[in-house]
């Protein structure tokens, strides 16, 4: 019954299964995987995973991959509290809220996040072994995506685009934390884990659209899951100082 | 009541529909047809939450509205119904669940907005393009989301890159081809028992066998496996809805192709 996860930093894509597996009290090998560095694309990672994707979780000699997928997965696999709701229409409404995360909103943030973040941190490296690194990914999207974080060719047509998504996106999320306490339904779902893992830092990386005073609907949620015991301790098992730089905006949040 | 709107028997609407029979809900839900190409899809009556009917990532697909609540989304919608009727057509076992969602997000994620690039090009285009702009305009004003009014627009005005057209006749051949090596261990549906997965492919693939006939043409599993969803008697329920001749040639514009490339 080991589970053994291959995860990044506990945000985004490799946050919601480490998330989902602390809520459900499930004990796991934790194996850091450095996206900066290509760990995703040296072969001792694309023999547990060949399309060299992170995350990926083994469980029972079996590899699941996609992380929306892996905590669904972990919600119906493991005892521990019910991650989904048993209503019908509110699990269609988390199941619709993930995808437009994982399909709609979340490219944007990556995007942005890629061309601000990801691009200039390994534009640092020998461009020979950047070119020889970007040979050795698996998949033909993710190598057309990496060459272009990498020399930073995203088109301002595309940014421009991410960053009207990002707005209207940030609008919708707000308006819907005005209508239930969680995303979806009124009880703490997959739904808010997916969408915490991308939306935690729009207080610090676009303020101008998300704070205390523009967005108090996503503010008071941000504070209710961030309150989470689940959360802190999966915090901790990033190597940044995002718990502590996350704590102090929490501090001016009622 | 609930009340299921669609547009003929293809691709979203094609599966839901089968769905819907299979699931023994006919005489549950009420199902209004709709001309998706005529934009009706935008201005159904009595929805107090259009969010998912505004921004759904399927574009023009089926929009089931409960309690004034606008839900889309095939894949999800049939899983409501799966799930409203204990039909059983998810595996209880959570890794073969999770199996028939991996299939269901790589048709959903490659294999559909291929098939509706090729699908409105060769059939939408020509009906938006003789248009008249006023009537075209009201439509389009009526569309909330910015990207699928986008799509709408460059349906209309003939706007496929070749680039995107190579990629996504290659898409289809990779589905075609992921549903042959599926299938070769004898299986007789996708993930072993019935699945959405199989409606889910079937509905956005069916109308791809006339257009690309070569991505089937050495494909023997797959198309034995289509005669059999065909065969099925929610499917024919379903294609017995439809009001054209040749449904599996009627498109409207869909999901986008994935902006990362």
């Amino acid at each position: 019954m080991s589970v053994a996860l291959y995860h990044w930093e506990p945000n985004a894509n490799s946050g919601k299964p480490m998330l989902a597996l602390m809520e459900k009290g499930v004990t796991f090998d934790s194996h850091y995987i450095d996206m900066l560095a290509f760990d995703q694309h040296k072969p001792e990672y694309l023999a547990i995973n060949p399309q060299g994707t992170i995350p990926a979780m083994v469980h029972n000699g079996r590899v699941l991959v996609e992380s929306t997928a892996i905590m669904e997965y972990v919600n119906e696999a493991f005892a521990g509290p019910a991650l989904m709701p048993d209503n019908p229409l509110e699990r269609w409404r988390i199941r619709w809220w993930m995808k437009f995360m994982d399909q709609w909103l979340g490219p944007s943030f990556s995007m942005i996040g890629w061309s601000v973040f990801v691009g200039p941190m390994v534009r640092k490296r020998d461009p020979a072994e950047l070119e020889a690194a970007i040979d050795r990914i698996p998949l033909p999207e993710r190598r057309v995506a990496w060459r272009k974080a990498i020399s930073g060719q995203f088109g301002e047509a595309e940014l421009a685009e991410s960053r009207r998504r990002v707005a209207f996106g940030i609008a919708l999320l707000e308006e819907e934390l005005g209508k239930r306490d969680y995303v979806g339904s009124n009880a703490y779902s997959l739904a808010d884990i997916n969408i915490f893992n991308s939306t935690y830092s729009l207080p610090l990386s676009q303020p101008d659209l998300a704070g205390r005073d523009k967005t108090p609907n996503i503010m008071r949620w941000l504070k209710r899951v961030y309150q989470r015991e689940a959360v802190k301790r999966t915090w901790a098992m990033g190597r940044t100082d995002l718990a502590h730089r996350y704590s102090l905006i929490m501090e001016g949040i009622d | 009541m609930a009340v299921l709107y669609h547009g003929e028997p293809n691709g979203p609407s094609l599966s839901v529909l089968a769905v819907l029979a299979e699931c023994g809900l006919e005489d549950q839900i009420e199902t209004r047809a709709i001309n998706l190409l005529a934009g009706e899809r935008h201005t159904i009556p009595g929805i107090t939450e259009p969010l998912a009917r505004d921004l759904g990532v399927e574009g023009e697909g089926p929009v089931l509205v409960v309690d004034g609540e606008a839900c889309q989304e095939s894949v999800f919608l049939a899983q409501y119904l799966d799930e409203a009727a204990g039909a059983g057509l998810q595996p209880k076992d959570a890794y073969t669940h999770w199996q028939m969602m991996m299939w269901c997000r790589r048709i959903t994620e490659r294999c559909a907005p291929a098939a509706a690039f090729l699908g409105n090009r060769a059939y939408a285009t020509p009906v938006l393009a003789a248009m008249d702009d006023p009537s075209f305009d009201a439509i389009t004003a009526s569309i909330a989301s910015a990207d699928l009014r986008q799509r709408w627009a460059d349906t209309r005005s003939g706007a496929f890159p070749e680039t995107a057209q190579a990629d996504s006749q290659v898409k289809i051949a990779d589905a075609a081809a992921l549903v042959e090596t599926q299938l070769g261990d004898g299986r007789e549906w996708l993930i072993g028992p019935l699945t959405i997965a199989d409606f889910e492919t079937y509905g956005w693939l069916v109308g791809m066998v006339d257009l690309m006939p070569d991505a089937f043409a050495d494909r023997p599993l797959a198309k034995a496996w289509m005669a059999r969803m065909t065969a099925r008697p929610s499917v024919q329920s379903a294609l017995a809805r439809a009001g054209t001749a040749h449904p599996e040639r009627v498109w409207a514009p869909g999901p986008e192709i994935n902006r990362w490339g």
